[in-house]
């Protein structure tokens, strides 16, 4: 049975006291001006919100994966679109992290820990996420320096990334398969740009577009791992860095589900009788406690799993699964417990929906998930 | 016993004397009647220039016998002159009760003479009466005044209660002629003073119409007042009706009040005959501070504003969308200027 | 020169929750279950201020507490922001005191501490709001204070300069060290928790006092050294039946205006020139 430690309920608690004073004022806002606020990166990274998960000699707060799902949860709260941005740019500190060389180590993590600078991870094209291998971004060797080029799409912190991670291929093996291989591209390499930023369902506090390599020339020392490490850095960091952050950011709109649908229905009074007098209303609250109180399980245990070393990833797809799905069903049951008010926008329950249905392919679909979960079950 | 007597503890201010000390001086002669008390109620008052004037407006108010406690050292408020001043003048007299209004000074310099005189101090009385033994029973409020609660200190005298301004608000105008004046002599206590703590000046915030405390009309305006253009219409309102300025603490943050402004168990309490309050949602301190106003008028978009539970007229609107409207409805008639 | 500041704070229950307080009306006690406990909004001003002085001048914060042993929670939560350590002022015979005995108590929990040149606070606590602990406290440590301190600089070793709020204005002095100072919400915002702190919380020291650890005399502590105790208590009713306005704005202010000019618009300006109005309004003879 997984429980918090008393550092982590307090964690939670200072945690939730920035975000009620610095975030939830202005989500909604955020959300309407498709604001991604980056301005607050600074204040997340001092609060150690940023670097929960990377060592305190790397400037991070040197903390697991409980503490950084106890941090996204908070965020995404109050603002899911800022929470993907930190989970996004943790994508890139978690790949720098687990296989850059301690140079890289050094040079890139203390700024990105502590929210100097944006990180990205640019890994899906054209061609589909999940569908990685079939990429078409290239890296040539030439004259001493890699030359990539390609475009990434549905890229999260597209145009606001100072360090971007990308993977190329570059080349085949003896058997024909692709050699995958991944960079560290600073922002301003010539050749690299921003182009398209994507207008989304949901999510909309937080960047979304294409990132595009012409040429791009990158010198040996900003190769990530080695040769053809890519797969295992991409699939790592999706799944255990991003899948896990996603699980948590669902849990968070689930939790934002739950206390609005407590407490409209404590204070809207209907026929002379607060709304929760009523048994239908009644079932509202105890379906969304469910569905939250379940993710949460799955969630923490999951983190704490992945603290203690422990293989994690069908646990995590179960999470997200379950995070991703239960906010969807509880938007939609607290949207309809709140008739009309549900869905104007001084209400924040319809942004929680628009979030949790654009989150739904970060970290993969629960189609994808399903597939990892029953792989993970059908081994028996 | 033989402490007795009601003392009230009046305050000199740039323009005369606070009127607090005219509250506590009319309850005090309530008290002295319910519990036949038969000492007569007496004002003390620590000030620089204490001149007829003064005593003149302590009897007026109900005083029965006066200490003035005249010293240039007291020009400015000293918790630690004040406080001996004060301890050496109960050790002397025993009084039973001694008020005093729950000002910036008396609020710092009650406790500490209780602490001196080894005695029970109330803090932020909202009413006070004397039960069948004659002990003083002062009704405090806590958690942000949603909890009433009797404090009593039946062992130790005197009994030491501070009553926020406002909060009494009647004061009475007594007839009588002739009280005795009595002036203490503070030379010896001034003596012992360690000078630990020295006053360098006092700077008083510009006030700008009625004073809040005194306003027949209040326009208050919070959280929902979500520009600096709305709250300039909620002052141009309240210039309209003569009335003054009121706020919660969102405008305070916003730094379109000042804190003077602030009503509620932190800030001030008022009384008009009308109240209007815009943007407010009702928070429990706010409303501690506003409770005893005539008729409450609440505009506020959000249904289900605790506001609206203690107001007589209810606007389910947007502040921006009435102030104009209302502005404007006023000034075409100028009979409709009210105070 | 590094100074050696005690911080004294108060755990409260939120006052978010203050709507949920209920009185149990056979006990006549507040019941306030389930309601957190936090750090009294104004004394993380109190602990923010020292923590500054500290980065400016060196030296120590030491947080202090009288509470119940579940108030251990705040301390650590207070050693989180920056405090270096911490002591527990818990004892059963500490209970039911007013705001007397909490003073002597704290006074004697400081003098086991070691000696302070500066002592802060806030002005009051959210719950009870009495305002008087700072004054007392600092009458049983026989040293100067300031209450309402909004502002406040270290001038020399010895003396700090502060401007205190008063009733529409600000006083200025001057106090000498050691000195006790009430700080206010304005004199500063309380920087946030980190990860980081709450994580090297743990790391220092928490010291838990009883009665027997402090040189205290038994009959100035809890309730018997309480002066004051509490009588009847109630929740008051402040129901109005409202009416309310409805229709376009037009017709709204159309009916607002109406009822103005009903509520006693008249009588409002003759009531300014009777007896009780003219005694607040200052002197005018010169």
């Amino acid at each position: 049975m997984f429980t918090f430690t008393e550092e982590q309920e307090m964690l939670r608690k200072v945690i939730r006291e920035f975000v009620e004073a610095e975030v939830a004022p202005k989500a909604q806002e955020w959300d309407e001006a498709n604001h991604c606020p980056v301005e607050l990166f600074p204040m997340l990274g001092e609060m150690g919100i940023v670097g929960t998960f990377v060592p305190e000699e790397y400037g991070g707060a040197g903390l697991g994966f409980v503490e950084r799902s106890i941090c996204l949860e908070e965020l995404a709260r109050h603002s899911a679109g800022l929470a993907i941005t930190v989970m996004a740019h943790q994508l890139c500190m978690g790949g720098i992290l687990n296989f850059g060389s301690e140079e890289q180590k050094k040079k890139y993590l203390p700024d990105l820990a502590t929210g100097k600078k944006i990180g990205s991870l640019s890994l899906t094209e054209a061609t589909g996420g999940s569908n990685f291998m079939g990429q078409k971004s290239t890296g040539e060797y030439k004259d001493w320096q890699w030359v990539i080029n390609g475009r990434k799409c549905f890229i999260t912190n597209s145009h606001l990334a100072d360090v971007d991670l990308w993977t190329v291929i570059t080349g085949q093996n003896e058997k024909g398969k692709p050699i995958m291989t991944a960079f560290i591209i600073d922002k301003d390499t010539p050749g690299h740009t921003a182009g398209r930023t994507e207008h989304k369902l949901g999510l909309c506090s937080s960047n979304t577009g294409d990132v595009s390599c012409v040429n791009v020339k990158l010198s040996p020392q900003q190769m990530l791992s080695q040769e053809g490490d890519g797969p295992k850095i991409a699939l790592s960091t999706i799944q255990e860095v991003g899948r896990a952050g996603m699980s948590a950011i669902c849990l968070g709109i689930l939790r934002g589900c739950l206390e609005e649908s407590v407490k409209f229905s404590n204070e809207r009074i209907i026929y002379g009788k607060p709304l929760n007098k009523l048994m239908n209303i009644q079932f509202t609250i105890a379906e969304n406690k469910l569905d939250y109180e379940s993710a949460k399980l799955l969630t923490y245990r999951a983190a704490s799993m992945k603290d203690k070393g422990l293989p994690c990833a069908c646990e995590f797809a179960l999470a997200k699964y379950a995070g991703n799905e239960g906010a969807i069903r509880a938007a939609k049951r607290t949207i309809d417990m709140m008739g009309g008010y549900g869905v104007i926008n001084e209400y924040p329950i319809g942004r929680f929906l628009r979030d949790t249905l654009a989150g739904s392919t970060a970290g993969g679909t629960s189609d994808i998930l399903k597939v990892v979960i029953a792989a993970e079950t059908l081994k028996g | 016993m033989t402490h007795q007597g009601i003392w009230v503890v009046a305050e000199q201010t740039v323009s005369g004397i606070s009127r607090v000390s005219f509250e506590l001086l009319a309850k005090a002669r309530e008290l002295k009647e319910q519990g036949r008390v038969q000492a007569p109620v007496t004002a003390v008052l620590l000030g620089e220039n204490l001149d007829d004037y003064y005593s003149a407006k302590l009897m007026e108010a109900g005083a029965e016998t006066i200490i003035l406690v005249d010293h240039p050292a007291l020009r400015y408020f000293q918790n630690e002159t004040y406080a001996a001043v004060l301890k050496a003048l109960a050790e002397e007299r025993q009084p039973s009760i001694i008020l005093m209004g729950a000002t910036a000074a008396g609020s710092d310099f009650a406790p500490t003479l209780g602490a001196k005189l080894r005695t029970g101090v109330s803090a932020h009385c909202v009413d006070m009466r004397l039960n069948e033994e004659g002990h003083l029973v002062a009704v405090v409020p806590a958690f942000g005044g949603k909890v009433l609660g009797d404090i009593l200190c039946t062992n130790f005298r005197p009994q030491i209660a501070t009553v926020r301004p406002g909060i009494l608000g009647k004061v009475i105008c007594f007839m009588h002629k002739q009280c005795p004046v009595e002036r203490f002599d503070i030379t010896d206590i001034l003596a012992q003073d360690q000078g630990r703590v020295k006053a360098l000046g006092i700077t008083y915030e510009e006030m700008k119409g009625v004073p809040l405390e005194e306003a027949e009309l209040v326009v208050a305006g919070g959280f929902g007042i979500e520009s600096k253009e709305i709250w300039q219409q909620l002052e141009t309102l309240a210039a309209v009706l003569g009335g003054a300025v009121g706020c919660t603490r969102p405008p305070l943050d916003e730094g379109w009040a000042k804190e003077s402004q602030m009503i509620g168990t932190s800030g001030k309490s008022v009384r008009p005959k009308i109240y209007i309050g815009v943007g407010i949602s009702g928070a429990t301190h706010h409303i501690c501070g506003m409770k005893d106003a005539g008729l409450v008028i609440s505009i506020n978009k959000d249904e289900k504003s605790p506001i609206f539970d203690v107001s007589d007229i209810r606007i389910t609107a947007d502040a921006a969308a009435i102030l104009p409207l209302l502005i404007e409805g006023l000034q075409k008639n100028e009979d409709d200027v009210i105070c | 020169m590094a100074l050696n500041i005690a911080v004294c704070i108060k755990s409260v229950p939120d006052p978010k929750w203050y709507e949920k307080i209920t009185i149990d009306t056979k006990t006549k006690t507040i019941t306030r279950k389930g309601i957190p406990s936090i750090i009294n909004p104004v004394d993380k001003n109190a602990l923010e201020a020292a923590l500054k002085l500290k980065e400016q001048y060196g030296g120590k914060v030491t947080v202090l507490c009288m509470a119940p042993p579940g108030a251990k929670n705040e301390l650590y939560e207070a050693m989180a922001m920056g405090a270096d350590e911490a002591a527990l002022l818990s004892d059963l015979a500490f209970a039911g005191a007013d705001t007397l005995a909490t003073s002597y108590t704290l006074a004697q929990g400081l003098n086991k501490l070691g000696k302070f040149d500066l002592v802060l606070t806030g002005t009051e606590s959210a719950d009870g709001a009495t305002a008087q602990v700072p004054a007392q406290l600092a009458e049983w440590l026989n040293i100067p204070h300031l209450w309402n301190v909004k502002e406040f600089v270290l001038a020399t070793e010895q003396e700090i300069h502060a401007k205190v709020k008063m009733d529409d204005a600000v006083g200025e002095y001057v106090i000498q060290l050691p000195a006790l100072l009430a700080v206010s919400r304005e004199i500063n915002k309380p920087r946030y928790t980190t990860a980081m702190g709450v994580m090297k919380a743990r790391k220092k020291t928490l010291t838990n006092l009883s009665k027997h650890d402090l040189d205290v005399n038994e009959s100035l502590i809890g309730q018997v050294g309480s002066p004051t105790w509490s009588g009847d208590i109630s929740i008051p009713s402040l129901a109005r039946k409202g009416q309310e306005l409805i229709g376009t704005p037009e017709e709204i202010v159309t009916q607002l205006i109406a009822k103005l000019r009903a509520a006693g618009i008249r009588e409002g300006r003759g009531m300014v020139n009777d007896a009780s109005g003219n005694l607040g309004s200052g002197r005018t003879d010169g």
